[in-house]
């Protein structure tokens, strides 16, 4: 960092621009840009095979993207992978730990690679979970292996941290646990999360921006708040003589259901005023207009295609 | 207590605002008295803290909460008369949609006053008479 750059604005932990990553023909992402700042829980959403696994390759610098950059902490990836990855907190989707080494000795080995390393923290969790210091790797239940990762990836003290589907396979109970430890620690500090997951319900409260990829697109790409304003699940009667399309369309229809004159319709442009005038015309009483769950917009978007 | 309800068409930092103004507006919580800090509420809550520290920046700059340097955030000394007004406008929504039922339930107005006040818990209507 030179004197300028301490002048400007702190660089988003993590950003991508123009990112495209390419196996063979097939694009799997074209032209992506993406930014998670401080604090932010950015959920990446996307269906096995969308290529998510790939666009965390290529975060990390894993994969070399066929166009395209990732800056993190404003700095290119590419050329400053191993410096960078002092500040990156890292769960695999499978854990990967040695089989045969304890959770002792993985700290051990942890520490002198992370100048922020905090020990009481990694034993603390442990101790609190339950897992016992001593037990190699291999022999503790999955929902241990991850919680085990993820108390190795926080108590390096990351500024940005990236999970790859941080709840795959876990109980409720570990599941749960997993959420709760996420919240604590950015009650603690604001590092920037990116995560991905199929756990709807649990990211729902945690996450700040949602994407989805599909299509070789990054989809949707905002705040989820403005997500959760736009769209509404719709239950209505159908008045006489009208089409469900038609009173529909200026709401942005993504999946409509009928069952005789009853319509579940799911939007994506919600408005109050139109809204209004729609549950004029079909009648207060049989109108009414819920929050659609994430996993509800996330199947909308996506199927079709199965 | 302040729950919150991530599958309500209010934004959660909506609820957390509503919430923490409603329990100002009961007595609940009372003027200079602490509110649970940032990191304490997103804990509770299990929700992201820039979402309650969104809701806390709001309910400070309309003078509901108040920051003391160091110590943390308490309720305004003097909170501002929309907490009054928040309570009466809580109660009216509240009738309005009672009303709302009852009509389509073809109920009259005698059957909804006679069960409003069967429906009133007795310790309740103690409290009253001591007023």
């Amino acid at each position: 960092m030179n004197a300028n750059d301490e002048l400007e604005a702190p660089s988003p932990a993590l950003e991508v621009r123009s990112l495209t990553i390419r196996y063979g023909d097939r694009e799997v992402l074209a032209g992506a840009g993406l930014t998670v700042g401080p604090g932010e829980v950015h959920a990446l959403l996307g269906r096995n095979g969308s290529g998510k696994t790939s666009l965390v390759r290529c975060l990390l610098g894993q994969q070399r993207p066929a166009d395209g950059k990732v800056l993190l902490f404003g700095q290119d990836v590419a050329r400053r992978r191993a410096r960078l990855m002092d500040r990156v907190g890292v769960t695999p989707e499978e854990p990967n730990a040695p089989a045969a080494w304890s959770s002792r000795s993985l700290a051990d080995f942890y520490r002198p690679l992370y100048p922020r390393w905090r020990d009481r923290f990694f034993f603390d969790r442990l101790a609190h979970w339950g897992i016992d210091l001593a037990r190699p790797f291999g022999q503790l239940s999955r929902g241990q292996k991850s919680l085990v990762q993820l108390a190795l990836a926080l108590a390096a003290e990351p500024e940005l941290l990236i999970l790859d589907d941080p709840t795959l396979g876990l109980d409720a109970v570990a599941r749960q646990t997993v959420i709760r430890e996420l919240i604590g620690e950015l009650a603690e500090r604001p590092m920037a999360v990116l995560l991905t997951s199929h756990d709807f319900a649990g990211i729902e409260s945690l996450a700040t921006h949602v994407s989805l990829l599909h299509d070789g697109r990054l989809q949707l790409q905002e705040e989820v708040e403005t997500l959760r304003s736009r769209f509404r699940l719709l239950r209505f009667q159908l008045p006489d003589g009208c089409q469900a399309a038609a009173l529909l369309a200026p709401l942005r229809p993504l999946e409509v259901r009928s069952f005789g004159r009853a319509i579940e319709a799911l939007v994506g442009r919600w408005d109050e005023e139109e809204g209004r005038a729609l549950a004029a015309r079909c009648g207060e009483r049989s109108f009414a207009a819920s929050q659609p769950s994430l996993e509800n917009i996330f199947i909308a978007m996506t199927t079709g295609e199965l | 207590m302040l729950k919150i309800d991530p599958t309500d068409v209010v934004p959660i930092w909506k609820q957390i605002e509503d919430g923490v103004s409603s329990l100002i507006a009961a007595g609940a919580l009372r003027p200079g008295e602490a509110v649970a800090s940032v990191r304490e509420l997103a804990r509770l809550l299990q929700i992201n803290p820039l979402t309650v520290q969104k809701a806390y920046r709001r309910l400070i700059d309309l003078g509901i909460l108040e920051v003391q340097r160091g110590a943390g955030t308490f309720v305004a000394t003097a909170p501002p008369v929309a907490a009054a007004d928040e309570r009466s406008r809580k109660l009216r929504e509240a009738a309005d949609r009672f009303v709302e039922q009852a009509r389509n339930l073809r109920a009259s107005k005698d059957e909804c006053l006679s069960l409003l006040s069967a429906a009133w818990p007795a310790e309740a209507a103690q409290v009253e008479e001591e007023i």
